[in-house]
């Protein structure tokens, strides 16, 4: 009864199944190698929200079941999609200057092509030189490793600081606040060397797939995200379903009497906080290629209250609430902010559901907290109950 | 019998009031010990200081027979090292199962990839039903622990106590609220524990007190004001002006 997560997590091959379906069909729908009912833009939302639900996942493991309202996980998500965009822009811009430099009478060195590079990317900013931190952006597999280790260096010494002397609750939120504002306000600085506002671009031209067109890019980084969501959802399954679990849904409940057993709660909080904030890190990188851009502005403080809103709406504490509540309010999001929702004329005024969407959204999460407070997910719970009896 | 926990002078305040004062306290393996005292004794905070939740401003606290002082350990280093405390409000995990509660506190490494790890051996499962048994919740493993009575959850935290294996237990009103029927299962459950483990109970009940047939321990404005059995106690002057009332 207890040693198999799929005993325990009855949630896991369902949600495999329903994932593999909509890969399939969103497969046999696409561009790239269907029939094209799904547009290139839209299979890149779809591939965009799975990124969204990995990261959602991540923000449930780390508020819905160890109890850590974090509000600066989205930090991490951009920092991800920071740290694949530098290799991404430096080896497509190298490309370009590579291509032009072609037919040149001498020769260039490569100290000429990386200087020429350098400046293409920062003449946007008024500067020429590299900046230190984009040391590692030449090389893939340094940047791939530094999707996951500064957005886990960051988690680990802010979390390290903040466990240590026990700052909890809303004072906690509060700094995971303060951490991801200060992060994009940095980053907007147009000397920190990330270009400033601009942020970083052309991200969806994958150096060397040249030739192969966005229609199927598209489906890869569609799979690509599929794949990251489902295994990171097999993965929390495993750690929630067990003894870590257990001591983690403590934490939640009663931190001191978890304390008094003999467990050092900062040590667990610390574990599960710089795990997801990894997690986010992989999910911004698989996102921001798709996206095509990335800027400071993707990462201020309201996006952080975003994540913890989808999981609310979808419901804390089980792992598929997360995942439904991000895809369901997101694609809403996308639906109504993107010009597709024909505007409601009332007669005495027109309804713009651009601007009215965040009324709508708040309206929802009032509405699931007073009637659903387990959220979408704990509707889900009752309708599996009833047919169970 | 040896030393188990010898506290030497503690005194700790708190923005001016003295909780506990000049506080000396001693007890060995295997012995129970009844605290007794009015509301604001300093029983809570005795407690705390032992388990590491607040520091004395000074005083010591050794623990062992290498007389460890236990004063510069975590709450967690300290129940580690085997003191483990059961809180006057049950406080069990109320939406895990009995059978959870129980897992998370059997005597195992206690880090996270020991606890990601963690797989059930035959060995857990048999000290799980062991204690079950004891506590009275054989059959309820599979329940929730929020839907147990109230005396269950007392039983199931003095449950978790045990599964923690430690050598000292600090109990704080283990009776409160229980029937008549259920408090003399605890009693029995006390003094069994008792055969092998440091026990300290803290209670204002003066019947179960004297069921427990113990030394005896009043405290009163932070220190002691008297120790013995229990009618020797209830003999001494100042403990009958500090119970019936200046």
């Amino acid at each position: 009864m207890e040693n198999s997560i799929f005993v325990r997590n009855r949630s896991v091959p369902i949600f495999i199944g329903v994932l593999t379906l909509l890969a399939i069909a969103v497969t046999v729908l696409s561009e790239g190698y269907g029939t094209g009912a799904l547009s290139v833009s839209f299979t890149k939302v779809l591939g965009m929200t799975l990124c969204l639900c990995l990261a959602a996942l991540a923000m449930d493991l780390v508020w819905g079941y160890c109890g850590i309202l974090s509000l600066g996980h989205f930090a991490f998500f951009g920092l991800g999609g920071y740290m694949i965009g530098m290799w991404l822009m430096t080896a497509r811009t190298e490309q370009v200057v590579r291509a032009n430099l072609q037919n040149a009478v001498i020769p260039p060195t490569e100290a000429e092509i990386s200087a020429a590079t350098a400046s293409q990317i920062f003449s946007v900013v008024g500067a020429t030189d590299w900046p230190w931190m984009w040391a590692a952006s030449d090389s893939l597999i340094l940047s791939l490793l530094l999707v996951v280790l500064v957005p886990g260096l960051l988690a680990l010494v802010f979390g390290w600081l903040a466990f240590r002397s026990r700052v909890t609750g809303v004072y906690l939120s509060i700094l995971t606040q303060a951490m991801t504002l200060a992060l994009s306000l940095y980053l907007f600085q147009n000397d920190t060397g990330l270009r400033g506002n601009n942020g970083l671009s052309g991200l969806q031209n994958i150096p060397g797939l040249e030739t192969v067109g966005q229609d199927r890019i598209s489906i890869w980084f569609f799979w690509g995200s599929a794949l990251a969501l489902g295994l990171a959802y097999i993965g929390a399954a495993w750690m929630v379903s067990g003894k870590f679990g257990s001591i983690v849904r403590g934490i939640r409940d009663d931190e001191q009497r978890v304390r008094f057993l003999g467990y050092r709660v900062e040590v667990y909080k610390l574990f599960i906080f710089t795990f997801t904030g990894m997690l986010c890190g992989i999910a911004g990188a698989l996102y921001y290629p798709q996206a095509g851009i990335i800027n400071p502005d993707e990462i201020a403080p309201i996006a952080s209250i975003y994540l913890a809103v989808w999981v609310a709406i979808g419901g804390r504490g089980r792992l598929y609430g997360a995942v439904i509540g991000a895809a369901v309010v997101s694609l809403l999001s996308t639906y109504f902010t993107g010009g597709r929702a024909p505007n409601l004329n009332l007669g005495l005024f027109t309804i713009d559901w651009v601007d009215w969407w965040p009324v709508l959204l708040g309206l929802g999460f009032v509405l699931v907290t007073l009637f659903a407070p387990k959220g979408l997910g704990g509707l889900v719970d009752v309708i599996v109950r009833k047919d169970r009896r | 019998m040896s030393t188990l926990l010898e506290v030497q002078g503690i005194s700790v305040s708190f923005d001016g009031f003295r909780a506990i004062n000049n506080l000396s306290f001693v007890i060995g393996l295997p012995e129970m010990r009844a605290v007794i005292g009015p509301n604001g004794a300093g029983k809570t905070t005795f407690m705390d200081i032992v388990t590491g939740k607040t520091r004395p401003d000074s005083g010591t606290v050794r623990w062992g027979e290498t007389g460890t002082s236990l004063l510069s350990m975590s709450e967690a280093q300290i129940a580690q090292a085997g003191v483990g405390r059961k809180f006057q409000r049950p406080t069990v995990f109320e939406d895990q199962t009995v059978w959870d509660n129980l897992r998370l506190s059997l005597k195992k490494p206690r880090g996270p990839i020991a606890a990601l790890m963690d797989r059930v051996t035959e060995a857990d499962r048999t000290r799980i039903s062991e204690v079950a048994a004891e506590i009275g919740l054989a059959d309820h493993l599979d329940r929730p622990a929020g839907i147990l009575s109230h005396g269950q959850k007392q039983w199931l935290e003095i449950g978790m106590l045990l599964a923690q294996d430690p050598k000292l237990l600090l109990v704080d009103e283990p009776a409160a609220g229980m029937t008549t029927e259920e408090r003399e299962h605890t009693t029995a459950l006390l003094k069994r524990l008792a055969q092998n483990h440091a026990v300290v109970v803290v209670e204002h009940d003066m019947e179960f007190v004297r069921r427990l047939e113990c030394r005896v321990t009043v405290l009163h404005e932070g220190s002691v004001l008297a120790e013995g059995s229990l009618d020797h106690v209830m003999a001494d002057q100042r403990v009958i002006e500090v119970y019936l009332g200046r």
